[in-house]
């Protein structure tokens, strides 16, 4: 296929995968399943109106929505979904995820600390403490994907799976970077940034209309760029029988992407210190571990 | 020779002086530290421009937590509710002045008359450039790396252990 076709095709897909990790994020949150809920929405938020905070910071104001979107479609570029389909094949491209989830971090800081408010700003520096802490075992676990294919291509790390899933091969590193992957999306149980429970919203309590709009668009793609994430660095990416590889990849992902909003519903959610200490005391040495096993079995 | 090249390293070496001049001239302690943020990911891009891939995508990824660490260090050292209030990013402005002045004479002049070297006409695959960098950091360099990576996290954890006067559900 032409890469042209290759890129409209991904979208297109992905478009609509968004769509269905809208449905499933408001079943998480209600209950129901409304196939119209989501498009409901988003014409609300399209037509609100744009209210803004006295004395907001303008330039980062402006700059947190657009940086949090654009760092996220940039991740969405590199990712394989199958042999042939990826935009942009790059050699570095699991660090690559990693440094994009970075400014994830970096736009909430901007946007919570911009409105002057003060919900926003405690959701904005909730969301930088446990994003950073939650980034070092994703960083990390991707280093034992990274140690067994010998390679940064995410298409090398798929091809590396092909006996074995790195789900099994290294089953450590597969639970932090799933769990990891739920609190970088700040979903349920990890929602205290953005919690309406908590903080009237967090990050997003004083954002109206378009803002809020790419802000949410934006969480439900990262939801679903992560899951495909999931799939390529230890479910074995677009292996499977019969159907066409790219078909799986997103029967996968989607798979991914409900079982995070199915804990979501389930779980309560962590206290902020509670969540930190976690991954500071247990995630970050688990992870250390798990590079060490990869590299003992590696090695053996 | 002018290429496209060299014009966007011209750009984003501009930038990044510009967002590194900009840190000093904003009183508060979060548009400063990602002024910093901003002139260090130019610093990444004029590393992308270089060909040098992995590098670039370190120090834009590196930095970006970098950074973010530095400003909520310095929120929780400073006491200052939010980075909302007034700070000034300057002091002890002469010695500061000529230190600056000192070392960009000194850096311009290396940068000048050092010998650099043939310059590279071909630049390896970024795969290829992974695999160098490795072989040199766990080879040659390993035990510099290993210094400076011990010494950080000792700084880390002592400063840590300095700033706790209360522990989190302690018994009284």
């Amino acid at each position: 296929m032409t890469p042209f076709l290759n890129s409209f095709m991904i979208s297109l897909l992905f478009v609509g995968g968004v769509y269905v990790v809208a449905v499933l994020e408001r079943w998480s949150m209600t209950g129901n399943v409304n196939w119209g809920g989501p498009a409901r929405s988003f014409l609300l938020l399209f037509v609100q109106e744009e209210i803004k905070t006295r004395k907001h910071d303008k330039v980062f104001f402006e700059t947190a929505p657009i940086l949090f979107i654009g760092v996220i479609l940039l991740t969405i570029s590199i990712l394989p979904f199958s042999r042939g389909s990826v935009i942009v094949n790059l050699g570095t491209g699991a660090l690559f995820i990693n440094a994009a989830l970075v400014y994830v971090m970096v736009s909430l800081l901007m946007a919570g600390w911009a409105v002057n408010g003060v919900y926003a700003m405690v959701g904005g520096w909730r969301a930088l403490a446990q994003l950073i802490a939650y980034s070092m075992p994703v960083v990390m676990a991707l280093t034992a994907t990274v140690m067994r294919a010998e390679s940064m291509f995410l298409i090398d790390i798929v091809e590396s799976q092909q006996s074995l899933w790195n789900v099994l091969y290294q089953p450590v590193g597969f639970i932090l970077f799933y769990i990891s992957a739920l609190a970088i999306t700040f979903l349920p149980p990890f929602d205290l940034p953005v919690a309406e429970g908590e903080l009237a919203g967090g990050v997003w309590a004083d954002l109206t209309g378009a803002r809020k709009l790419l802000f949410r668009l934006g969480r439900l793609a990262l939801v679903l760029t992560l899951s495909v994430a999931v799939v390529v660095l230890y479910l074995g990416g677009w292996m499977g029988p019969w159907l066409p590889d790219f078909v799986w990849t997103f029967l996968k992902s989607l798979l991914v992407a409900a079982s995070f909003f199915t804990i979501g519903r389930f779980m309560p959610r962590i206290r902020h210190d509670h969540l930190l200490e976690y991954n500071w005391k247990y995630g970050v040495p688990l992870a250390l571990f798990n590079i060490f096993q990869v590299g003992v079995v590696l090695l053996l | 020779m002018i290429s496209i090249q060299l014009i966007l390293l011209i750009i984003f070496g501009l930038a990044a002086i510009w967002f590194g001049w900009r840190v000093f001239m904003t009183s508060s302690m979060v548009r400063s530290a990602l002024s910093l943020l901003a002139s260090m990911v130019a610093i990444g891009a004029l590393f992308l421009v270089m060909e040098a891939e992995f590098l670039g995508v370190l120090q834009i990824m590196m930095m970006g937590t970098e950074m973010s660490i530095m400003a909520i260090f310095m929120m929780m050292y400073m006491m200052d509710p939010g980075g909302l209030g007034n700070m000034d990013m300057t002091h002890q402005k002469n010695v500061s002045i000529a230190a600056g002045v000192a070392v960009t004479v000194l850096v311009t002049g290396a940068a000048i008359f050092a010998d650099w070297g043939t310059i590279a006409t071909q630049v390896p695959s970024p795969h290829e450039q992974i695999r160098l960098l490795g072989m040199e950091i766990l080879k040659r360099s390993m035990m510099i790396f290993e210094t400076a990576g011990v010494t950080i996290l000792t700084g880390m954890i002592a400063s840590i252990a300095v700033a706790l006067s209360i522990k989190n559900n302690a018994k009284k």
